[in-house]
C-alpha cells in the first residue's frame, strides 16, 4: 500500500477517513492521547471461572509428579555442569557422589535405532576413503593395455624405454603399485581434485572432552 | 509453527529434562534441522552433552534423524507435537486405569517411562519393582494377560524396526505392524529370578500408542457432550453407535459409514435392563440425537442407517469452545454478538446491534473489541454502481473458524507457556524450602521404617518452623492451581487438534 500513497486504502489495511465513519466512528470520538505507557499488568476486567478440582484431576497431578521425579533421576535427565561460588560446603560431598553415581548411568536406549554416532563408545565418523579404481589388479592390467595401444600409436622413438616400465609393472604389479598410482594421477586428469579432501566439519574448533572417542590423529 | 508453540516446548523439556535437552530442544525448533556439530557450536555446549541430550530426545520420541546426503551423519529435526503430549501422559494413565484397573496403569506407566521396551524386560521390571507389594500381587501371568490384552485393543504397538542401509551409518526407522506376541512365561520368570535381563533373546520392542488414547478421549467427549446436551440415554446410544462405527469404518474418519438401525436397536434390547427408556422410545431418541445432536450423527434418507460425523461433533465442541473462551474473556454480551455472526454468517453493523438488543455504542465497543482479539473479521463489499465519487462500501462481520481457530490454539499456547514459566519460577523461588522439606520427609519415612519413638520423629518434624510451613503450603497451593491449569488447557489443545484434522 505504500506505494500508492494516502487516501487509497481501498482493500489495504488502513481505513480512509469516510470508511471510519461509515463504521460508525465520528471525529469527536478519538480518545485523548496517552501520556503514560500502558501498566505491565493490566487489571483483568472479567474474572476467570474457577478451576475445576475434582479427584480425577488431584490424581493426575500425583501421577505427573512422579513421572517428573521419575524422569529428573533418570539419566535422560541431562546434568547441566553446575559453577561452584568457590564457598566448600559439607554436603558438597555428597551432592558430587549423587551426581557421580548419575553421571555414571548410561540412558537406556535401543542403540539399533539410532544413528551410529549417538551409540556409546561410538567412532567419530571418519569419511570412508572412497574406493579406488586402481585397487582392483584387473583395472590395472586394462588400463596399461589401453595406455600401451595409444602408445603403440606415437613415434617409436620416444616410447621404447616407456613401453618396457610398463610391461614390467604388469607382471609385478603388487611391488609398484605405490609409483602406478602417482603415474595415474597425472595421465587421470593431472589435477588433485580427484583425491578426496572431504571434511564434514567435525573436528573444527571443538575442545576434545570425549575421552571414548580413541585416538586423535 | 507460531512463536508461541516454540516458547511452550521450550519450558515443558526444560521442566521434564533440564537445560541442556532444553537449549538443544530450541535450536532445533528454530533452524529446523541439524547435524550435531552445527548444535554444538550454536548451543555452545559440550560435545558430549549435545550427545546426551539428543538420546533423551530420541528415546522419547520427540526427535527424529534422516541421513545427511553423504550418509554419515545425521541431520536432527524436533516433532513439537510429541513434546505437546507429555503433558497429556497423566491423562492416558487415568484413562487405563478406569477402563483396566490399575496394574493396566502401572504397565502403561512403565512402559511411557521407558518409552520402548521389549515385552521382557517390561514384565520383568515390574514384577521386581512390586515384588514386595503384597496388596497388589503382581505375577508375570497376571501381567502378561493384561500386556496381550492391551496389545489386541490397540494401546500398545509395536515400535519401528531400524533398517541399515548399505554403506550407510544411519539407520532408518520403518514401522511395522503389529503382531500379537506369544510371550512364554516360563522363560520370562526364568529371567527374573537370574536377575540378569541380558540374557533373553526378545527382540520386539514395543511403545504406547497414543492414537488409541486419542480416540477413547474424543468418543468421551462426544458421549459427555450428548449427555450434557440431550440425556444419559442419547449418550448411551452414541456409545453404541461409536462401538458399530469402529467395526467397519477407520476411527477418524470424516463421516463413518452406515451404522444400520436395525443393529442399533439389537445392541439397545441387549443393554434393556439398565436404560428401559432408551429401549422404549429407541425411535424418538434417534430422531433426537439426529436433529439436535450438533451435527454428530446424520441419518441416510431413509432412516434405516445412521453414519457418526467426525467432523460434524469436532466443529460442534470447537464451537462450544470458543463460545466459552469469549464469554470469560469479555463477557456474555460479546458472547451474544459473537453467536449473532456466527448465527448469520455475513452481517452488517447495524444489523449486530438491532439483533444483539444491545444499546448502540456498547455493542460497537464489544464488536470492535472481538475484532481486536481476532474472534471476528471484518469483510468489505464494494458496491458496484455507486453514484458520485465516493467509495461506498458495506462492511460486513464475519467469523473465519479457521481462523479462529488459530489464533485460540496460539492463545492457547501462550497460556501454557505463561502457566509452565510461572511454575518454574515458583518452584526456583523457593528451592530451598522445598529440598529443606523433601528431606525432613524422607528422613521421617525413614524413622517411621525404623519404628523409632514417636518424640524423635517430632524433634525432626518440627525443623520445619510454622512460617516456613505457612509459606510451604501456599506454594504447593499454587503449584497445584497451575498444573491443574495445564490440564486444562491441554483438553482445549485436543479440541482444536481434533478440529484441524478435517479442516486444511
Amino acid at each position: 500500500m505504500a506505494g500508492r500513497g494516502r487516501g487509497r486504502g481501498g482493500s489495504g489495511l488502513s481505513l480512509t477517513t469516510e470508511q471510519i465513519q461509515a463504521l460508525g466512528v465520528t471525529r469527536g470520538d478519538n480518545a485523548p492521547p496517552t501520556l503514560v505507557p500502558p501498566p505491565l499488568f493490566p487489571k483483568l476486567e472479567k474474572k476467570p471461572l474457577p478451576l475445576i478440582c475434582d479427584a480425577a484431576t488431584d490424581y493426575m497431578l500425583i501421577v505427573k509428579d512422579q513421572f517428573i521425579e521419575y524422569l529428573h533421576e533418570s539419566p535422560a535427565f541431562v546434568k547441566v555442569k553446575t559453577e561452584t561460588d568457590g564457598v566448600e560446603r559439607y554436603s558438597d560431598k555428597y551432592k558430587m557422589l549423587a551426581l557421580d553415581a548419575k553421571q555414571n548411568k548410561l540412558l537406556d536406549c535401543v542403540w539399533v535405532n539410532m544413528p551410529t554416532e549417538l551409540r556409546p563408545q561410538a567412532k567419530r565418523p571418519r569419511t570412508v576413503p572412497r574406493k579406488r579404481k586402481l585397487d582392483d589388479p584387473e583395472e590395472i592390467a586394462k588400463r596399461l593395455q589401453t595406455l600401451e595401444k595409444k602408445e603403440t600409436l606415437e613415434t617409436d622413438e620416444a616410447i621404447d624405454g616407456k613401453k618396457k616400465e610398463l610391461n614390467n609393472e604388469n607382471v609385478d604389479e603388487e611391488e609398484e603399485l605405490e609409483d602406478e598410482h602417482e603415474q595415474e594421477y597425472e595421465l587421470d586428469d593431472g589435477t588433485d581434485y580427484a583425491n578426496n579432501y572431504f571434511d564434514n566439519g567435525e573436528d573444527y574448533e571443538e575442545e576434545d572432552d570425549n575421552l571414548d572417542d580413541g585416538p586423535v590423529y | 509453527m507460531s512463536h508461541q508453540l516454540g516458547r511452550v516446548v521450550s519450558v515443558i523439556l526444560q521442566r521434564y529434562f533440564g537445560e541442556n535437552v532444553q537449549k538443544v530442544g530450541d535450536d532445533l525448533f528454530t533452524y529446523g534441522s541439524k547435524p550435531i556439530a552445527l548444535l554444538v557450536k550454536s548451543t555452545g555446549l559440550s560435545r558430549i552433552k549435545v550427545v546426551e541430550s539428543l538420546r533423551t530426545l530420541l528415546k522419547y520420541d520427540l526427535a527424529m534423524f534422516e541421513p545427511t546426503p553423504n550418509e554419515v551423519i545425521a541431520d536432527y529435526r524436533l516433532i513439537p507435537e510429541n513434546v505437546l503430549l507429555m503433558i497429556r501422559y497423566p491423562r492416558y494413565l487415568l484413562q487405563i486405569k478406569t477402563k483396566y484397573g490399575s496394574e493396566a496403569e502401572i504397565l502403561i506407566e512403565e512402559l511411557l517411562q521407558k518409552a520402548c521396551s521389549t515385552a521382557t524386560v517390561l514384565l520383568v521390571s515390574i514384577a521386581v519393582k512390586y515384588k514386595d507389594d503384597k496388596e497388589k500381587n503382581m505375577t508375570i501371568v497376571k501381567l502378561k494377560d493384561i500386556f496381550i490384552s492391551l496389545i489386541t485393543a490397540g494401546y500398545i504397538q509395536q515400535a519401528s524396526v531400524a533398517e541399515l542401509k548399505e554403506g550407510s551409518e544411519i539407520p532408518t526407522l520403518v514401522p511395522v505392524a503389529t503382531i500379537t506376541p506369544e510371550i512364554d512365561v516360563r522363560a520370562v520368570i526364568k529371567i527374573m529370578n537370574s536377575g540378569n535381563l541380558a540374557e533373553s533373546s526378545d527382540n520386539v520392542y514395543w511403545k504406547v500408542n497414543y492414537d488409541r488414547f486419542h480416540q477413547d478421549i474424543r468418543d468421551e467427549i462426544m458421549i459427555k457432550a450428548i449427555t450434557r446436551r440431550i440425556d444419559e440415554n442419547a449418550g448411551e446410544l452414541l456409545r453404541h453407535m461409536l462401538q458399530h462405527m469402529y467395526l467397519t469404518s477407520p476411527a477418524w474418519a470424516a463421516e463413518s459409514t452406515l451404522v444400520p438401525a436395525v443393529e442399533l436397536r439389537e445392541a439397545c434390547l441387549r443393554a434393556a435392563a439398565d436404560k428401559p427408556l432408551l429401549n422404549q422410545y429407541f425411535d424418538q431418541y434417534l430422531k433426537v440425537l439426529e436433529e439436535s445432536g450438533c451435527g454428530t450423527v446424520r441419518a441416510d434418507a431413509g432412516g434405516r442407517g445412521y453414519s457418526v460425523r467426525g467432523a460434524g461433533a469436532a466443529r460442534g465442541c470447537l464451537l462450544a469452545l470458543l463460545e466459552g473462551l469469549v464469554t470469560e474473556r469479555l463477557g456474555y454480551k460479546a458472547a451474544r454478538i459473537f453467536r449473532i455472526i456466527l448465527d448469520k454468517k455475513y452481517i452488517e453493523e447495524d444489523d449486530v446491534q438491532k439483533n444483539a438488543m444491545l444499546p448502540n455504542k456498547e455493542c460497537k465497543e464489544l464488536s470492535y473489541k472481538l475484532l481486536e482479539e481476532h474472534f471476528i473479521s471484518l469483510q468489505p463489499m464494494r458496491k458496484t454502481a455507486s453514484a458520485g465519487g465516493m467509495n461506498k462500501a458495506v462492511y460486513l462481520f464475519h467469523i473465519n473458524l479457521h481462523d479462529v481457530a488459530h489464533t485460540v490454539q496460539d492463545m492457547c499456547y501462550k497460556a501454557l507457556g505463561n502457566v509452565l514459566r510461572r511454575a518454574s519460577h515458583e518452584r526456583a523461588a523457593h528451592a530451598r524450602l522445598l529440598d529443606k522439606q523433601r528431606r525432613v520427609r524422607s528422613i521421617v519415612h525413614g524413622m517411621r521404617l525404623r519404628a523409632e519413638p514417636q518424640q524423635n520423629i517430632d524433634d525432626v518434624e518440627e525443623t520445619l518452623t510454622p512460617s516456613e510451613l505457612a509459606v510451604l503450603q501456599g506454594v504447593e497451593k499454587r503449584l497445584k492451581q497451575l498444573s491443574a491449569a495445564e490440564l486444562e488447557i491441554d483438553k482445549n489443545l485436543f479440541i482444536l487438534k481434533w478440529y484441524f484434522m478435517y479442516t486444511h
